[in-house]
């Protein structure tokens, strides 16, 4: 991690898709317009969210319990933090994030009352319609399914809908095929499928190649002779 | 007189990538730029001049091939050069610039594009390497979706940076002399 950039241009749902990808543990900051927060990562799991004056004050904190203990928060109530500074914030724009590694340590472990695939689903489901089409961008796409998308599936809570797109995801159907076919709103298709890249569980199809590349083995191994001496 | 045949090789990527920069740092010609002053704001604020048809580099091969570099427009609105140049090419490389997120969204629109229509080998660069800030190739893979089963290397790379520039348009040979012998 070591990340920053804007929620008007990056969605919760690619953040939380870079946080998954790494499993890592760090902190997420935003910068919003009325307050700053910082949401704890351990593994790859948010587990706590906190409003905090001063950013740099964060950086200072060593052990994750002397934390909350602090704070006199029981574990059991974390999650009540992460609904309440985060998930009442996933429908905005106007923040600046960063993800940094930190050297925070975790001494035990820490109720997820919301798994980070659970949090993908639920921002992918809040994308306006210009969001959604910076990945579902073309028609002609064909997804196909990875081959762990059922625990996925299972950790993100699907709602009907979304277990409706996925059941048409075959490698063969297109957007615009398993739009039709759906018979649901684009934008919840879309917004489905969105969700879906982010969490790994459908990855782009390549066109399959119908001819080989239109140059002999000898001239490719002269070009990249070539290209090694410029 | 003998006709020299062209190999081609897009360039492609959002606005401000580098492309431009990645053609001239490795062609032995003079880039041939159609650059025109940007207008809309937001692009004026990044640079002052952009591409709006194609720029072209060229690596002389031996007597009979050039390789040629064809590097596309950033902006969408020039998205039906995409096509254009993508007709006929061997193999695709879209830059990325690593330190601005913002574009990794039209950056994930063109690869859509590309392998939606025409199944090449493609390689992306994940460039300004060089700059505070910058995604590590790791982090952009993972922004663009780009799955390991897609067999779309991204690279790290620095576009002002001749030895990186070579070893991603390497990268991309590569592939596609993959391709050949499969």
């Amino acid at each position: 991690m070591g990340m920053t950039g804007e929620l008007r241009t990056f969605s919760f749902a690619d953040i939380f898709q870079i946080i998954l990808s790494n499993r890592k543990s760090g902190l997420f900051v935003i910068e919003w317009e009325d307050i700053n927060t910082v949401s704890y990562v351990k593994d790859g799991e948010i587990i706590f969210t906190r409003p905090i004056d001063k950013i740099h004050k964060v950086y200072t904190e060593k052990e994750f319990d002397s934390v909350i203990e602090k704070l006199r928060i029981p574990k059991q109530h974390l999650y009540k933090t992460v609904e309440r500074f985060l998930l009442s914030r996933l429908d905005r724009r106007d923040g600046r994030f960063s993800l940094v590694d930190r050297l925070i340590t975790y001494d035990s472990d820490y109720p997820v009352a919301y798994s980070i695939e659970t949090l993908t689903m639920m921002s992918a489901r809040l994308l306006e319609p210009e969001e959604v089409a910076r990945k579902i961008s073309e028609d002609m796409l064909i997804f196909e399914l990875s081959s762990d998308y059922k625990q996925i599936a299972e950790k993100a809570k699907l709602n009907p809908q979304e277990a409706k797109v996925l059941s048409l995801i075959d490698g063969e159907r297109t957007v615009f095929d398993i739009r039709k076919d759906a018979k649901l709103e684009t934008l919840t298709v879309d917004r489905s499928l969105y969700g879906f890249l982010a969490l790994g569980m459908i990855r782009r199809k390549k066109k399959e190649r119908k001819q080989k590349p239109n140059v002999s083995l000898e001239l490719l191994v002269k070009i990249i002779k070539r290209v090694k001496e410029v | 007189m003998k006709t020299i045949k062209k190999i081609k090789i897009v360039i492609a990527g959002p606005f401000s990538a580098g492309k431009t920069q990645f053609i001239n740092t490795v062609s032995e010609i003079k880039t041939v730029k159609t650059e025109r002053k940007t207008r809309a704001e937001g692009e004026k604020a990044v640079k002052e001049h952009t591409t709006v048809a194609m720029d072209f580099g060229k690596i002389r091969i031996d007597d009979e091939h050039e390789l040629y570099l064809f590097g596309t427009p950033g902006q969408s609105r020039f998205d039906f050069m995409w096509e254009i140049l993508g007709e006929g090419a061997l193999g695709i490389i879209v830059l990325v610039d690593s330190t601005d997120p913002s574009t990794f969204h039209e950056a994930t629109r063109i690869i859509n594009y590309f392998q939606s229509r025409y199944s090449v080998p493609m390689v992306v660069g994940a460039n300004k390497q060089d700059l505070p800030n910058a995604w590590s190739p790791r982090d952009v893979a993972t922004a663009l979706n780009i799955s390991e089963s897609e067999n779309i290397p991204v690279v790290p790379v620095s576009a002002i940076d001749k030895e990186m520039v070579k070893e991603t348009l390497i990268r991309l040979l590569e592939l596609i002399r993959d391709e050949l012998v499969s």
